[in-house]
């Protein structure tokens, strides 16, 4: 049982994760290959806290804040560049955050955290309270999807200029997306760390940033489901390929490419291509734009 | 809005010079727009039209010369502010949102402080009174009958029409045009100058840069002409078409 | 470390940096895609130098042959994993090219062994006096001289060449180059031929350099070489390259002077997002 309770908290705080970003990337068309750093940024403040004393729950809040703050501080950066700029100037903030943490003893540097206390109620009440927050996160999402920031946000990720022409304030809008998922990002961190229970620079290097990503593609870009299905299955999927350890990193990279190569649209997109029955022409002209 | 009628200009552009590389592409642009005012825009190719429609909205910065608003100078605001304070710009070439049927195309442009605002953004979930004011708007343009559309489904004529409804969703005092009628046939040319002529109303002047000079001439009272950057007349369509410089710059080029 | 024993380090390391970054800025100026997979060629380019070395006694036909073969696996690398998504947005294209990074790790891992390998005699380790008091090894004035020699040569080739004179037509404009006959699949197969033959090069230096090779040793120069490509503004050659020596030079006094800060590899990136926020499109970008 103890088992399971692992593998499924795993797996909600990967959809957790993985929707903080679907808000940013997916949502509002930021492309961000960094943002394990916001994972780590909450999973420190939380860690470092319960050690001090405080109760998980209480660290929440200052886990979003933080996040929050210094992702509002690089998504200003990030309103600077655009496309494959931004892209880099993430990845670049991610290899930030691992070199800083190194470096701090306070922080544990190089050894990282240990012995973070478990979550009150044990394993039991974590998954409880991950399944909660996960699911109150999803909801906000579906919300946000219906309201008109999703549907300003629908408008910034396909073309920014335009969106400005119609009078759309893009870069408070996309602050705002910062903002939000990387507090979200914050939020899964607190339980990540509670979850493992020790952390260290590597926990949140590039490959969680990029893993994180690609769970949004292969989703679908901004399909709320499709992304819930692509974390619950890329999260889990390391455990079945316990058997074939030795080639785990090899079957998910090239899962990655067969991935982009036939489903672009991801999970999302193919459920839309069954539904909406639409005629050939218009998708084609759709990817070649 | 009486403070506005001190000043009886809508736009008021004086001496706007924009450079691109140690060029100007823009050399000391002057023009005015009255309210109620259908104002054509027209010069050869490479005249520069399209820059100085970009500086006026606020897409480039110019290196020189002020923008005065309904009063107020906008030089130094951003492109946002701008069309929050009432401009509206129908661009050259085409950019509806493809995701998005042509009804929610527009109603988006009608969202006023949902546009600036996050928070009211997120607070607010109903469109249905941007919806009925698109759906007016896109019924004036001609469009009612594809409002559920997609633009990948409409030809160009509908797309252009697209254009100004989403423009004339934001309540501009000044609408920009740039080249609505380019690309469409004869028929559909001259169905969409009607149209234009009737879109300036109290509180509302429209600029037309055009190059089919034979529905410019037929729709505008008043014309600016633009040669190399450099402002080369300004007044009554008629003595601005007998002007020699102006017959000069056209001759040669086809029209 | 006397100032200019850290500017020569500076130096060597932005060499190696040139020949991985400019295969990546080629491709990006043809394609515009940011290919990752870059460095596993640069990781295939190494390990073909040991193994080859080692085999057979010479580390010159070990260089060519590494090069070579590294240049058809690039060109079949375009045939497979980019050709079929050029039609798709450029994030597609970086996805799975990560993908097939990280796949490839796991291919040297499980072909060669998870440990290093390294030079049964390592060659060029004399040391040799090049200024009073200054000595270096054979390998890095190697390591310089080469990546002088492939850079020259690459230019010579751009500049002299029918396929160079097209290949920079086609950057400048597609549409105009193929429309006025240039055959563009053909430029991009030459592009990633040559791009890969270089990285296979940086690969065999650095393994002399390191006198090891090992499955990861591709992550760090491929992160490293995107942000050099950006910050020289992407798809410029010139830029790559004074990007990859100013950046060579500042890691090197950065990990001697900002070590309690910094490690070395986020000095690189620290560096870019300085430079991002002053020039967002790069450092040699026009305008």
């Amino acid at each position: 049982m103890a088992y399971e309770m692992i593998v499924l908290t795993n797996m909600l705080i990967a959809i957790l994760f993985a929707q903080s970003l679907n808000l940013i990337t997916g949502f509002c068309g930021q492309v961000s290959l960094g943002h394990a750093a916001f994972l780590g940024i909450g999973a420190y403040t939380s860690a470092m806290l319960t050690k001090a004393g405080w109760p998980l729950a209480a660290t929440f809040i200052p886990a979003m804040v933080i996040a929050g703050m210094i992702g509002m501080i690089v998504g200003a950066a990030s309103l600077r560049v655009r496309h494959d700029f931004l892209a880099i100037t993430t990845m670049g903030v991610s290899f930030l955050f691992t070199g800083i943490i190194r470096k701090q003893d306070m922080l544990g540097g190089e050894m990282g955290i240990a012995g973070i206390p478990a979550a009150y109620g044990g394993r039991v009440g974590l998954l409880l309270m991950t399944l909660c927050l996960t699911i109150l996160f999803i909801i906000i999402m579906i919300y946000v999807k219906r309201s008109w920031m999703g549907y300003v946000f629908e408008s910034i990720a396909e073309d920014e200029d335009t969106a400005g022409v119609l009078g759309i304030d893009v870069r408070r809008f996309k602050l705002f997306a910062f903002v939000l998922g990387t507090a979200g990002a914050g939020l899964a961190g607190a339980l990540y760390a509670h979850q493992v229970r020790f952390i260290g620079p590597d926990s949140f290097g590039f490959v969680e940033s990029v893993t994180v990503l690609s769970m949004v593609i292969v989703g679908g870009i901004g399909s709320i489901w499709g992304v819930t299905i692509a974390a619950a299955l890329l999260s889990v999927m390391p455990q079945f390929f316990q058997v074939i350890d030795d080639y785990k990193l090899l079957v998910y990279g090239m899962l990655l490419f067969f991935a982009m190569r036939f489903m672009p649209d991801g999970l999302g997109g193919l459920a839309k291509r069954f539904r909406q029955n639409r005629n050939p022409d218009s998708s084609s002209e759709r990817s070649q734009a | 809005m009486t403070a506005a009628k001190t000043s009886p200009l809508l736009l008021d552009v004086k001496n706007v010079t924009v450079t691109f590389g140690g060029l100007n592409a823009v050399d000391g642009a002057r023009l005015a727009l009255e309210d109620n005012q259908l104002l054509g825009f027209i010069g050869p190719n490479g005249a520069g039209k399209t820059t100085l429609m970009r500086a006026i909205i606020g897409m480039l910065t110019p290196s020189s010369g002020q923008i005065i608003l309904d009063g107020q100078d906008i030089s130094n605001r951003r492109l946002v502010d701008r069309i929050n304070l009432g401009m509206a710009l129908a661009q050259q070439i085409i950019k509806p949102l493809k995701d998005m049927t042509l009804l929610d195309n527009v109603a988006l442009a009608a969202g006023g402080n949902k546009l600036l605002s996050p928070i009211k953004a997120m607070i607010h979930r109903s469109r249905q009174h941007e919806q009925d004011i698109a759906h007016g708007l896109l019924t004036e343009v001609g469009l009612a009958d594809a409002i559920y559309k997609y633009p990948a489904e409409l030809p160009l004529g509908f797309l252009k029409r697209l254009e100004v409804a989403r423009a004339l969703a934001r309540q501009p005092k000044v609408l920009l045009l740039d080249e609505p009628l380019a690309g469409l046939s004869i028929k559909e040319a001259e169905d969409m100058a009607d149209l234009i002529m009737g879109l300036p109303c109290k509180g509302r002047g429209v600029i037309l840069i055009e190059h089919n000079l034979s529905q410019v001439r037929r729709i505008c009272k008043t014309l600016y002409v633009q040669n190399n950057g450099r402002p080369l007349a300004f007044g009554a369509t008629d003595d601005v078409l007998e002007k020699r410089e102006v017959q000069m710059a056209y001759l040669g080029k086809s029209e | 470390m006397l100032a200019i024993d850290i500017l020569i380090q500076g130096f060597i390391q932005g060499s190696i940096y040139a020949l991985i970054a400019l295969g990546l800025t080629l491709v990006y100026g043809l394609l515009r895609i940011l290919h990752v997979a870059h460095a596993s060629l640069f990781t295939l380019g190494g390990y073909l130098g040991v193994l080859i070395t080692n085999a057979t006694g010479s580390l010159f036909l070990a260089l060519i042959l590494a090069m070579i073969t590294v240049g058809f696996v690039g060109m079949l690398s375009y045939r497979i994993l980019y050709r079929p998504l050029l039609s798709q947005p450029p994030l597609i294209a970086l996805i799975a090219s990560i993908g097939i990074f990280i796949a490839s790790e796991e291919i040297f891992r499980i072909i060669f062994g998870p440990f290093s390998i390294s030079y049964v005699s390592a060659p060029l380790q004399n040391q040799i006096e090049i200024l009073p008091g200054i000595s270096m090894s054979e390998a890095r004035i190697m390591v310089v001289v080469l990546a002088f020699v492939l850079l020259l040569g690459v230019n010579w080739l751009s500049r002299r060449t029918r396929l160079g004179i097209a290949t920079r037509a086609t950057v400048i404009d597609p549409d105009m180059a193929m429309s006025s006959g240039v055959n563009v699949d053909v430029i991009r197969y030459s592009i990633f031929f040559i791009g890969s033959a270089f990285a296979a090069a940086a690969g065999v230096m650095v393994s002399l350099l390191n006198n090891l090779v090992e499955p990861t040793m591709g992550a760090v120069p491929s992160y490293k070489a995107l942000a050099i490509i950006v910050l020289g503004g992407l798809g410029s050659v010139r830029g790559a390259l004074i990007a990859s020596l100013l950046l060579g030079i500042i890691e090197t006094f950065g990990t001697i002077y900002l070590d309690d800060l910094l490690d070395r590899d986020s000095i690189a990136f620290a560096f870019l997002i300085l430079v991002l926020m002053i020039r967002p499109k790069g450092i040699f970008s026009k305008g």
